[in-house]
């Protein structure tokens, strides 16, 4: 699993030039680059409050049916920003601590967090275009 | 045996999943049902266990989820660690990564609820046998299965594993549904059970259970009425012996809380408090408390207005409704008959009672014999009514308002003064006229 992630950074870094078609010949997904699971609480330190750049948390839960649609739908729309924004996944269920730190009461709750700050939010299941408007407004503000 | 999330007993292996589980099972009638009412289903209808599991076990684990936001939106700190007293007024705990946690407090309150007894006698018991705990929370289907013993979570899982189509089987040592009205209602429920398709073994008691190479569960008993030993393989054996208080690790005994020697269970005045006056309990370990969710919460409840809020107001354990969500549910409220019998005499009690046909049970052609009802009153003067007792469709939701009534003192001339609602089960109630003394047939027709 370290590897893999290792592996997901390395491709992310570079976004022009030759190295980028290297990283499709290598078979991962765009959508998969950008998005990864949050593995403990100073892994979300780490990969999202130190992040450069701009990170949607989608917080979710197992049990948690519109959490099914949202998720993939965000994802599919940060890969098509290319690196511009990162997507972290939080199972509230395996991170409660977390998941309550950032006062989530109910399931899909997204945040926009940028250096380190939360700067936008929402709850429950959005549309495609009310999404591409949230992280429209992430990258853009 | 299974672990859970926040919400106690109730949330996560009683009442929400047996109810929902009971509903899967009554939805299988009403589509055989559906039929007479014109519907076009084909049968035989088939039901399919991980759908429902996973629907049930989703809504549960959101529940633990709400539970955890209330703590943080009520500034509840929560220590997620296994706790034990060290002393009267200091619980210490370790956490599952074995980190050690000492909290101190001025008022303690106890409510670790119980867990499921195996009949450690039995060969095989512990080993090979799961419990209504593991029930819920199974995969897969249970298949085959026998509830054994008899208590109402023995009848409540054997009737929706029978709704849902699995070959049922419970084995019962003695009566049925000890501490309910027994000798009437008890049996009119087990017999509706065998009239819906479940298998009963009256007057057996369990030997051993041993697994076969199948991964089968061969199970051995005694009938006492025949005096010989039989046997059969069942895919799942399931034992509902009772539950006992889940406080032995406490240390309770370092610290002075009394328990019954018998029951295991925590003894309480009627303020909720110990034998210790700072250390209370609430709910299931509780000696001589009824094992309710309800009344669980609102002592804890008035409890809390005790200790914070200037109130006096103590926990009343009287007249309290409950319902046995069989596949005919049985609702009651108040004295059962023999409670009656015993507290007044015979002489000062009557009875009042009906068999009756709930009006949707006509065009399905479905069998009403164990619909029944019946009220105990006392005779002289104003004729309160002491118990009430319905076996029925929607049990629960009938005696619901009736409980208010009887909170209330209740009389005979004031239910027949009520109007029934129109067609309804309920308003048979309002029309009880036949006694048992009278020895009249206590068939009632509707229109």
């Amino acid at each position: 699993m370290a590897q893999r992630l290792a592996l997901q950074r390395l491709l992310a870094l570079p976004t022009r030039g030759p190295l980028a078609s290297h990283g499709r010949a290598f078979g991962t997904s765009a959508g998969r680059r950008n998005t990864f699971n949050v593995q403990d609480g100073s892994d979300f330190q780490d990969r999202v409050v130190n992040s450069p750049k701009p990170v949607v948390v989608d917080f979710h839960a197992q049990w948690c049916g519109p959490c099914k649609i949202l998720g993939p739908r965000l994802e599919k729309l940060v890969s098509k920003l290319e690196g511009k924004v990162l997507m972290a996944k939080v199972d509230i269920d395996d991170h409660t601590d977390l998941a309550i730190e950032y006062e989530v009461s109910a399931v899909p709750t997204v945040l926009a967090m940028k250096n380190g700050d939360v700067v936008d939010k929402f709850v429950g299941i959005k549309d495609e275009d009310q999404l591409e408007a949230f992280l429209k407004k992430l990258i853009g503000a | 045996g299974t672990t859970w999330g926040l919400g106690g007993t109730c949330v996560n292996v009683g009442c929400i999943p047996k109810k929902l589980m009971h509903q899967a099972a009554l939805l299988g009638s009403a589509l055989k049902d559906a039929q007479h009412y014109g519907w076009n289903i084909s049968q035989p209808v088939q039901h399919t266990w991980s759908v429902m599991a996973q629907g049930v076990q989703n809504y549960v684990k959101s529940l633990n989820w709400g539970h955890r936001v209330q703590l943080q939106e009520k500034k509840v700190k929560y220590f997620n660690i296994k706790g034990s007293f060290s002393d009267p007024h200091t619980v210490r705990g370790l956490t599952k990564a074995g980190k050690e946690t000492v909290v101190t407090a001025d008022n303690i309150v106890i409510a670790t609820g119980g867990r499921p007894k195996y009949p450690t006698h039995v060969a095989g018991a512990l080993e090979y046998g799961i419990t209504s705990d593991d029930l819920f929370w199974l995969k897969k289907s249970p298949g085959k299965t026998i509830p054994s013993f008899i208590l109402y979570v023995s009848l409540e899982c054997a009737g929706f594993l029978t709704g849902i189509g699995l070959d049922t089987t419970v084995m019962m040592r003695s009566v049925p549904l000890r501490g309910f009205d027994q000798a009437q209602m008890a049996s009119l429920v087990t017999e509706h059970m065998e009239s819906y398709g479940t298998k009963f073994l009256k007057r057996c008691y369990p030997l051993k259970v041993e697994k076969l190479e199948s991964d089968r569960l061969q199970v051995t008993w005694k009938n006492a009425d025949l005096d010989n030993e039989e046997t059969d393989s069942f895919n799942t054996v399931m034992w509902a012996v009772g539950r006992t208080p889940d406080i032995k690790t406490l240390n309770l005994e370092t610290v002075g809380v009394k328990t019954n020697p018998e029951t295991g269970k925590i003894i309480v005045d009627a303020s909720e408090a110990t034998s210790v006056p700072h250390i209370y309990a609430v709910g299931d370990i509780t000696e001589g408390r009824p094992e309710l969710t309800p009344t669980a919460i609102a002592a804890g409840k008035l409890l809390a207005q005790r200790l914070f809020g200037q109130s006096a107001e103590l926990m009343d354990y009287d007249n309290v409704p409950t319902t046995v969500f069989t596949p005919l549910e049985y609702g009651c409220v108040g004295l059962s008959e023999e409670a009656a019998v015993q507290r007044h005499g015979s002489e000062n009690i009557e009875v009042y009672h009906a068999y009756y046909k709930p009006l949707e049970f006509t065009v399905a052609e479905r069998d009403a014999t164990q619909c029944y009802m019946k009220m105990v009153c006392l005779r002289e003067r104003e004729q309160r009514i002491l118990g009430l007792h319905f076996i029925g469709p929607n049990a629960g939701e009938v005696i619901q308002g009736f409980a208010l009534g009887i909170k209330c003192g209740a009389t005979y001339p004031q239910m027949m003064k009520t109007v029934g609602i129109h067609p309804t089960c309920a308003e048979e109630v309002t029309k009880l006229h036949i006694t048992k003394r009278s020895g009249l047939d206590a068939t009632v027709t509707g229109c």
